[in-house]
C-alpha cells in the first residue's frame, strides 16, 4: 500500500523497525518545516508567528529524539531502511501554508490542519496493515496527533481575533538581508 | 570527478532565502538539494549560475560555486564554463522573464550547440521582483499594474520553443510534487546533454490563483499516468501545446540516442589538429608578451 505522502514505501508492509524509523523521519521533516518557516517569518519582521513556528519546531524535535531512543532501545544501531526522499509533506505544514505578515492565528490554523494531515495519514495506514507491532504504534501515533489538535484548538480559542485590517494590508515590503 | 555520499543538507549553504513565504521556489530549493544528493558530486565540482530575478538567488542557497550573472545572460556565460571546465557539473537558473524574454535569444542557441548543461527554469508566468508586470509566459488577456486591460500578447510556450530547437531532454514539474520534481532534476543533470526542467513554481505575492500550489496539486497530470513513450518527439510536441491549459509533469522528451556535445566536439577537434587546450595558448601568448 503506497499513500499520496510516501514513495517507494510498502506501509502495510512496514517491520516494526521501519515503522519507527519512518516515524522519526516524519517528526524530523515537521522540524525543519517548522524551522523554515520560522526563519522566513524572521526575514519578513512577522516576529510572532517565527516565535510560534519555531516553539512548533522544538515540539517537533522533541517527539523526533523520544521515537529515536526507543528505535535505538529496541533495535540498537541496526540499518535504517527508510529515507527522507520516501516521504514528502506527512506532518510538515505544506510551503504554501506560510504568507508574510501572517497572524498568530493563521499560524495556529496552518498547525491545526498539518496535526490533521498527520492523523489522516496514520489513520488511513492502519486500515493496511498487518504487523500488530506496527499497529500498535500507529495507533498510539494516531493518538497523539488527536491530542496535538485538541492542543492546537485550544490555543486557536485563546489566540486575539483577527485585527479588522490585515496585517499584509498596511506592512511594508520585504527587504533584503544578506 | 569525484563521488561522494552526500545528503541533501550538505548542499545548503548558510544564506537563508529572501523568497516571499509561500513561494514555489522554497520547494524548488528542496527537490535540488535531494537531486544533487542522488548524484553525489562534490559541491566544489559543481558550478552554479543564474540570471537576475527572484529565482535567480538560488545558486547563493547552495554549497556549489555559484555565479549570479547579469540579467538574461546566464547561459552564455554557462558555456563559457562548461568549455573551459568541462569536467564541471555545470546547472543554470533563471525565471521565465530570465530565460525566455531578456535572455530569449541565447536559449536557442544553448539548444543547438548541445552543452552538456541543465537550465532550470523557475516558471511563474510574472516578473515577481519588480512587482508584478507581464513576462512572456504571462497568459494572453492578464491583467497587471502594467497591463490594467489586460495582455493583448500570447504567452511563450517554453516547452515548444526548446523542443523544437531539438533539445535532447525537456521535462516540466511543479514543487506541489517535490518528490516528483527532485526525480526529474536528478533525471536532467544525468543527461548527457543540454537538458531543459520546466518548473511551474507559482509566485505567491503577484501570481494568479489558478497559479498556485493547490491548484497544482488538484489538477496535475503526470506524462506516465496518459501513456505518454517519452522518446517520440512528436508526441511531446503535441502534449507541449497544451502549455497553459493542462499541467504536465514528468519528461516529455529524452533523445535515445544523445548526440556528442558541444564540448566533447571541440576536444576531439583540438586532438585532432594537435592543439593544446585554449588557455594554455592563452596564457603562453601573454607571458611571451609580458617577458
Amino acid at each position: 500500500m503506497m499513500t499520496a505522502n510516501t514513495s517507494g514505501l510498502d506501509v502495510s508492509a512496514l517491520t516494526l523497525r521501519d515503522a519507527l524509523d519512518l516515524a522519526v523521519l516524519i517528526e524530523e521533516e515537521a522540524r525543519d518545516r517548522y524551522l523554515e518557516f520560522a526563519e522566513q517569518m524572521e526575514m519578513h519582521r512577522t516576529p510572532e508567528a517565527a516565535r510560534f513556528f519555531r516553539f512548533m519546531s522544538e515540539n517537533e524535535e522533541k517527539h523526533r529524539v523520544e521515537l529515536a531512543e526507543r528505535r535505538e532501545k529496541h533495535f540498537g544501531d541496526a540499518p535504517v531502511n527508510v529515507t527522507r526522499a520516501m516521504l514528502f509533506d506527512v506532518e510538515a505544514p505544506e510551503y504554501d501554508e506560510a504568507r508574510a505578515f501572517m497572524t498568530v492565528r493563521e499560524a495556529l490554523e496552518s498547525a491545526l490542519r498539518s496535526e490533521e494531515k498527520a492523523a489522516s495519514f496514520f489513520a488511513s495506514a492502519l486500515a493496511g496493515l498487518r504487523d500488530p507491532d506496527v499497529r500498535g504504534l500507529f495507533g498510539e501515533l494516531h493518538a497523539e496527533e488527536i491530542e496535538h489538535q485538541r492542543l492546537v484548538r485550544a490555543q486557536l480559542a485563546k489566540a486575539p481575533a483577527e485585527p479588522l485590517v490585515h496585517p499584509s494590508e498596511i506592512a511594508d515590503e520585504p527587504h533584503a538581508i544578506d | 570527478m569525484t563521488t561522494v555520499a552526500l545528503g541533501p543538507k550538505d548542499f545548503k549553504s548558510e544564506l537563508k532565502p529572501i523568497w516571499c513565504p509561500g513561494c514555489g521556489d522554497f520547494g524548488v530549493l528542496q527537490a535540488l538539494y535531494r537531486a544533487l544528493s542522488g548524484i553525489g558530486r562534490a559541491p566544489h565540482e559543481i558550478a552554479f549560475v543564474s540570471g537576475i530575478g527572484c529565482s535567480s538567488r538560488i545558486p547563493g542557497y547552495t554549497t556549489a560555486y555559484g555565479f549570479n550573472t547579469v540579467h538574461g545572460r546566464a547561459l552564455p556565460i554557462a558555456q563559457g564554463i562548461k568549455l573551459a571546465r568541462p569536467e564541471l557539473l555545470v546547472l543554470v537558473a533563471g525565471g521565465d522573464g530570465d530565460g525566455f524574454s531578456i535572455g530569449g535569444g541565447h536559449v536557442a542557441h544553448a539548444v543547438r550547440r548541445n552543452f552538456d548543461l541543465t537550465y532550470l527554469v523557475m516558471d511563474n508566468q510574472i516578473y515577481g521582483l519588480t512587482k508584478g508586470q507581464l513576462s512572456p509566459t504571462s497568459p494572453h488577456g492578464l491583467e497587471t499594474a502594467t497591463s490594467p486591460y489586460g495582455s493583448l500578447e500570447d504567452p511563450v510556450n517554453p516547452l515548444a520553443y526548446v523542443l523544437s530547437y531539438g533539445a535532447g531532454f525537456v521535462a516540466q514539474g511543479t514543487p506541489a510534487d517535490m518528490p516528483g520534481l527532485a526525480k526529474i532534476v536528478e533525471e536532467a543533470i544525468r543527461y548527457p546533454g543540454f537538458a531543459f526542467v520546466n518548473i511551474q513554481s507559482p509566485c505567491v505575492t503577484y501570481g494568479q490563483e489558478v497559479q498556485q500550489m493547490k491548484v497544482h496539486k488538484a489538477t496535475m497530470k503526470t506524462l506516465a499516468s496518459v501513456g505518454h513513450d517519452q522518446t517520440d518527439r512528436i508526441a511531446a510536441m503535441r502534449l507541449a501545446q497544451d502549455y497553459g491549459k493542462a499541467l504536465y509533469t514528468g519528461v516529455f522528451y529524452r533523445n535515445p540516442e544523445p548526440p556528442p556535445t558541444f564540448e566533447a566536439l571541440v576536444r576531439e577537434r583540438q586532438t585532432a589538429q594537435g592543439e593544446r587546450p585554449a588557455r594554455e595558448k592563452i596564457l603562453d601568448r601573454y607571458l611571451q608578451r609580458a617577458t
